[in-house]
């Protein structure tokens, strides 16, 4: 009907995309969704992180549901998590400007590495 | 770990998480799912939704923060999600299908690639912002 509430096939291929990946892996998704929204969609990369942001409230709510209907969910681990992480963000957004983004990358990059090899070392 | 002392490590863990995605844009899912399944000692698949249920109050405040700021387009990145949520259902379908054994080693490998990812950011932006 409105055309304010159509939305470009291109972006339904992207929150699919990205809603996929959050649901199977529990993660925000963000990490297909935001290079999509740039370099297939054109949106600035300040815009496409805001777009994916938003996109994540209804996948995220629509992966809560499916684990929680198959019972997995915990939810006062999530609360502790959640109350913590709320915190943290306002800390992380603070520092931003004061650090050096490509240390900072390269060694979380390779924390990262080391935890999938332990993952994988268990699996 | 059990009650309070698992419930302040949940918590620190929660501000580590939160710094980390503030900072890198990194969201917390591939910090809290392997803590959840690491240390609390919970199921991959337990673990997995636990971890949206961290990600969504998070992506709640910052689209509100990004709103005040007038950044983005917080309706067509609902109308985005909406359309995102057959994704995400069908994700978590295959995820409750898969043993968590194999379940374990896709998300692995999906870290171990986010964290090159971010090794090869951080090698190559050297001069970006020179």
């Amino acid at each position: 009907m409105r055309r304010s509430l159509m939305l470009d096939p291109k972006l339904a291929a992207i929150g699919i995309g990205g809603g996929l990946l959050s649901g199977l892996l529990g993660v925000g998704g963000g990490i297909v969704m935001v290079p999509l929204l740039v370099l297939w969609a054109s949106y600035g990369q300040r815009d496409a992180h805001a777009i994916s942001l938003g996109a994540i409230i209804p996948i995220s709510i629509a992966g809560i549901a499916t684990y929680g209907a198959a019972g997995e969910v915990r939810w006062w681990q999530a609360l502790g998590l959640a109350a913590g992480s709320i915190v943290g963000a306002q800390v992380g957004a603070g520092i931003l400007a004061r650090i050096d983004e490509r240390l900072l990358k390269i060694v979380f990059g390779t924390f990262l590495i080391g935890v999938a090899a332990l993952l994988g070392a268990k699996a | 770990m059990s009650g309070p002392t698992l419930y302040a490590a949940l918590v620190a863990f929660g501000v580590l998480i939160g710094v980390a995605s503030g900072l890198l844009g990194v969201g917390g899912g591939t910090l809290a799912v392997p803590f959840l399944t690491l240390v609390v000692g919970l199921s991959q698949h337990s673990a997995e939704a636990t971890s949206l249920l961290v990600i969504l109050p998070t992506a709640v405040a910052g689209s509100l923060a990004l709103r005040r700021r007038r950044i983005g387009n917080l309706s067509l990145a609902l109308r985005l999600g909406v359309v995102g949520a057959v994704g995400s259902v069908l994700g978590a379908l295959l995820a409750l299908a898969l043993p968590a054994g194999t379940l374990r080693i896709v998300f692995a490998v999906f870290i171990g690639l986010v964290g090159l990812r971010l090794v090869r950011d951080g090698l190559v932006a050297e001069r970006r912002d020179a």
